[in-house]
């Protein structure tokens, strides 16, 4: 075939290759495809009803971004309070019943990709569209792109650190202005709390519904180790590191009884015991302040945050996270773009949407927490943000400034990690309902399983 | 106690429970029997309805209180507003009187062939049908939500749409052996009766073995509505979005991202509907699951 | 009672009309009989077609595939090999047949004795019925709810061990414990279902007519003889289905571990087969994976079936 030739058929394999995306598209409706005419677009993670006044914030920035931009129509779709639940997420994706544009952990580039739902939008991120993009964390991009293709918009990300409630510190005689720094004292800390009795556990952690998995990888980036071998092949967690985060858990449980009974927890779970000022101190990013004051009934003003213990001294790793918005494959080039438009208001612009710290202020939404820190520190934009964050905090900078200002090198998770996750989870509740439990053997039952499962995931 | 008060002859005789001491062992057990059954079934339903009005505090007292300190209707109020119950019923209640439709007009008509028309292979057909009763849904789970989020031939999705609950409901394959059965005991003489009358397949079923058959259709219409009413993991596939849920799995959505004691809230006023509609409806709903069948 | 007389119940309805009887008809006859029968069941045929007898070949073939970014490959023994190597799978198989042996014996043989003791009271009996109907009425989700938040916190304020504190007998850790969770599954689940049961068993003795009883008072047969020589048979028909239908239906334990245990619980010990096909397509991302577990039940509950209708083809 000579270079012509080769050239009019991938022409032509092009055009035919559009005109089946414009086919897939025109079940949509006629408003979708060409420029100029109206799009129309579904987004999902809309607040429930329950977060009262995230939604309306969010119903009001719809609607300011129609009357901007008056050609797009914005469908949004609640998918729940957690807006990627593992199971749910599965389905909407073998199903394809995703949104245009959906919400997704960092962590799911590779189902997402696996399942084909996905289209590639590097040539449509830009400056053009989203004003900040040159701003924005390298490392959060990449969390969303394979090789040097990307597939989805970062728009949040955050590090963990340890949580603690003040109050419950100062009832127990503890300082809350100088929180454990080390699993050690964190040990130490949480016999005190616990000893107030009343059903409140010192420390607590998860072990349900793929949020144990996730703090166990925590806690083992925090000791230094990985839950992956680099070339992502092997389960790398069956070791001394391993074992020291389970036997930590494993003595503060049965050993010092600080953890209170009820395990088997998940994430709501977690957080309405913080809500009802029962939990002494837990590892979670700064945002779970937020989900403890808007959907548990708490009070932020209780909680403050450190940075991650380390064992026997700071810790060696934090385990960083995010979320971000991904394209469903077949979407017009109008569609894509005007997703951009739609995520960088919403998501990615200094003083609106979800950096509008004005209006978040008097709305009972902390402001003023280190994250999500998105953009890269020195940048305009990062000034700009964090000028407006100062400026508006309504939560005391300081509660917050020991994580802040002592950083730990971030970890990002493991490719397949919600697999992953899914068995660790029960390594941890076996760890925490069950006294006989033996961290070797619980250890080298999820190494087996994990390897099976990235063996089965790399064929 | 007279002969009259005690019914027809079961178990015991009646000389045994008038008798000596059978009186006195009958009250006591009697007696001791209401006791037992309303704390095990009315029991439950007490705490979550006082629960549902402690705070969070209360709830994990040691030891647990009978009566909430003060009572505080807060997270009935957060309950009812968040979780948009009055369409998570209707929802459910949509499904399921849909699902009872289908049932009553398809299977009946299968059961009706199968029983009385016999056509050629209706013996495989329905041994093929029988055979699922041993499969329960779980089994197909995956490939039968493949199927519904992309019908073959059609390639259309079912996903949201109450046909993804219709039409599944209609395989059932227990209620097309009920009423087959009850059909197969209609006798064949009111039927030839039909025949001489120049009635057509259609008309026999109408207007002779349907009118006979009321019993057992109800039967047939509680085990349909209950099925659905019941049903968990499959409106939770085929019914992801929050406008289409069933309120057991709204529920269980809700429990997600919501404090204990407003999902345990939630959960009073989704059964208080049904639960009213069951103390009205009780009597007909008994007799129909229970005598089977009582005609006049 | 009002002077009524009592038709054939669903389950004691007599023998079909035997065939012979039918007039013999023409071939052209035949034929519109047969075009008619055929509308009739079409409807439910095509039901079944779609969303039972497809999917059953669609997983059978499913399992023996593998589809990633959207190409399917075919992969052999692949899924049942990794199926088979995870050591969560014969837990599951452990887990479903204790639950279902212990269903059998609390939600099957529980609902029966209470029927009878329902059917000799001369008093209350329309209470009671309603009493133990009424948990049936709720939704699933919200009566697993108040056993999970309630009776089985594994805490001191939980329900059930302030109950078992104050009759000073050891507390349980419930869902949390490896031995208890599945017993305490199936009292969540025989209390939100038995209800059913009771009234089916009901509606069955009622049925038995009262001269047996005489009859057999006559011969000198004690209460436990009159039971096992009357009731018993007299039920036997209704008995022995509900028993497959129990064990089927056991086999689909699922919302119990999920609300109850949030999952699998402690070391695997509240999983089952019907979770671990959901965990495996819907956390694990292995919906082929998911399929060749369902095939493997299907297979072990063919033999079941098997052996059930040749046992009650035997004592016919």
């Amino acid at each position: 075939m000579s270079v012509t030739q080769y050239r009019r058929v991938a022409a032509l394999a092009a055009v035919a290759g559009l005109g089946l995306a414009l086919a897939a598209c025109s079940t949509k409706g006629d408003d979708s495809s060409s420029s100029g005419d109206k799009v129309t677009i579904t987004v999902d993670c809309m607040p429930v009803g329950s977060q009262k006044e995230l939604l309306k914030d969010w119903n009001a920035d719809v609607e300011a971004f129609q009357k901007l931009n008056p050609n797009i129509t914005i469908k949004s779709v609640s998918v729940g309070a957690q807006c990627n639940n593992p199971p749910d997420f599965t389905a909407r994706l073998a199903g394809g019943t995703v949104t245009d544009v959906f919400y997704a952990y960092m962590t799911d580039l590779q189902q997402v990709l696996d399942s084909g739902q996905a289209m590639e939008i590097t040539q449509y991120a830009t400056k053009d569209q989203i004003p900040t993009w040159d701003s924005i964390s390298k490392e959060a991009k990449a969390a969303f792109s394979e090789g040097d293709k990307l597939y989805g918009i970062p728009t949040k990300n955050y590090s963990m650190g340890l949580l603690y409630n003040k109050n419950l510190f100062t009832q127990a005689g503890l300082d809350p202005k100088n929180p454990p720094k080390t699993w050690e004292e964190v040990r130490e800390a949480a016999k005190k709390i616990s000893a107030l009795g009343n059903g409140i556990a010192g420390y607590s952690d998860y072990s349900a519904g793929n949020t144990g998995g996730w703090h166990f990888t925590a806690e083992l980036f925090s000791q230094g180790g990985q839950v992956v071998t680099a070339d992502g092949k092997k389960a790398d967690f069956n070791n001394d590191l391993g074992k020291k985060v389970l036997q930590n858990l494993k003595d503060m449980r049965y050993t010092d009884k600080s953890m209170g009974e009820k395990q088997l927890l998940q994430w709501a779970d977690l957080l309405t015991n913080a809500g009802a000022g029962k939990v002494g101190m837990f590892v979670g990013a700064p945002d779970a302040t937020t989900a403890i004051v808007t959907q548990f009934q708490g009070k932020y003003q209780d909680w403050a945050m450190a940075p991650m213990p380390g064992q026997g001294g700071p810790a060696k790793g934090t385990l960083g996270g995010g979320e971000g918005y991904f394209f469903k494959k077949g979407l017009s080039k109008a569609q894509v773009e005007a997703g951009l438009k739609w995520l960088a208001y919403e998501k990615l612009t200094v003083g609106k949407g979800q950096f509008d710290y004005v209006r978040a202020k008097p709305e009972n939404n902390p402001v003023g927490l280190p994250q999500p820190q998105l953009f890269i520190p020195g940048s305009d934009a990062f000034k700009a943000d964090n000028d407006l964050k100062v400026a508006n905090a309504n939560v005391t900078v300081d509660d917050f400034a020991l994580f802040a200002n002592n950083p730990v090198p971030i970890k990002f998770e493991p490719a397949n990690a919600q697999a992953i996750y899914a068995i660790l989870d029960s390594a941890m509740s076996a760890i925490l309902t069950n006294p006989n439990a033996s961290v070797d053997d619980e250890l080298k039952k999820a190494e087996d399983k994990v390897n099976q499962a990235l063996a089965a995931a790399a064929k | 106690m007279t002969t009259r008060e005690l019914g027809p002859r079961t178990l015991l005789s009646h000389t045994q429970l008038t008798r000596g001491k059978g009186p006195a062992i009958y009250w006591t057990l009697l007696i001791a029997i209401v006791v037992i059954f309303t704390l095990a079934f009315i029991g439950p339903l007490y705490w979550m309805v006082t629960s549902a009005l402690k705070t969070g505090q209360e709830v994990a007292q040691t030891p647990p209180t009978l009566f909430p300190a003060n009572p505080d209707p807060q997270n009935y109020v957060d309950a009812w507003n968040n979780l948009t119950l009055g369409k998570l019923l209707f929802n459910t209640i949509y499904y399921a009187g849909g699902a009872l439709l289908f049932q009553l007009v398809l299977d009946t008509a299968a059961a009706y062939a199968l029983s009385k028309l016999r056509p050629i292979f209706g013996n495989v057909v329905l041994g093929a049908m029988l055979a699922t009763l041993m499969i329960p849904a779980m089994v197909l789970i995956v490939p039968q939500y493949l199927t519904a989020i992309d019908l073959p031939i059609l390639h259309i999705s079912l996903l949201d749409s109450p046909f993804a609950i219709w039409l599944p409901a209609v395989a059932n394959a227990f209620n097309i052996f009920l009423l087959k059965r009850f059909f197969d005991s209609v006798p064949q003489d009111l039927i030839y009766a039909g025949i001489v009358d120049g009635a057509g397949p259609l008309r026999i079923l109408w207007s002779i073995i349907l009118p006979i058959s009321r019993p057992i259709l109800g039967v047939v219409s509680i085990f349909a509505v209950t099925a659905v009413w019941k049903d968990f993991l499959w409106p939770k596939l085929v019914e992801p979005s929050p406008e289409t849920r069933t309120i057991s799995v709204g529920i269980y959505a809700f429990a997600g991202g919501t404090p204990q004691n407003v999902v345990i809230a939630a959960a009073v006023i989704a059964a208080i509907p049904t639960v009213i509609f069951f103390l009205i409806f009780q009597r007909s709903i008994m007799a129909g699951l229970t005598t089977g069948a009582v005609k006049e | 009672m009002p002077s009524a007389t009592v038709a054939p119940s669903p389950v004691h309805a007599s023998h079909p009309a035997p065939s012979g009887r039918r007039p013999r008809k023409a071939p052209a006859q035949r034929i519109t009989n047969n075009v008619t029968g055929y509308a009739f069941l079409i409807g439910a045929v095509l039901c079944f077609a779609l969303f039972s007898w497809y999917p059953m070949v669609r997983g059978v073939v499913m399992s023996f595939q593998r589809t990633r970014r959207g190409v399917t490959t075919w992969v052999g023994w692949d899924n049942y090999e990794r199926i088979f190597q995870d050591p969560s799978f014969w837990t599951a198989w452990k887990n479903t047949a204790y639950f279902t042996v212990l269903a059998l014996v609390l939600g099957y043989a529980v609902p029966f004795v209470v029927a009878i003791i329902f059917n000799e009271l001369r008093h209350a009996r329309g209470y009671l019925r309603v009493l133990v109907y009424l948990p049936v009425m709720l939704p699933p989700a919200s009566a697993l709810f108040l056993f999970k938040y309630y009776a089985y916190d594994p805490s001191e304020a939980g329900l059930f061990n302030a109950i078992l504190k104050f009759l000073h007998l050891p507390t349980s850790q419930w869902m949390q414990s490896t031995s208890m969770a599945v017993p305490a599954m199936v009292l969540a689940s025989t209390w939100m279902n038995m209800g059913g049961a009771v009234l089916i068993y009901l509606a069955a003795l009622q049925n038995i007519p009262g001269s047996l009883y005489e009859a057999a008072e006559l011969d000198g047969a004690g209460l436990f003889k009159r039971i096992r020589h009357v009731t018993i048979p007299q039920t036997k028909l209704i008995l022995s289905l509900m028993a497959m239908l129990q064990v089927v239906a056991t086999m689909q334990l699922f919302i119990e571990p999920l609300i109850l245990a949030n999952g699998a619980g402690t070391q695997d010990s509240a999983t089952s087969v019907a979770y671990l096909i959901y965990q495996h397509g819907f956390f694990q991302n292995d919906l082929n994976g998911a399929a060749a577990l369902g095939v493997i039940m299907l297979v072990v509950l063919g033999g079941f079936s098997a052996a059930y209708v040749r046992l009650s083809s035997k004592q016919d």
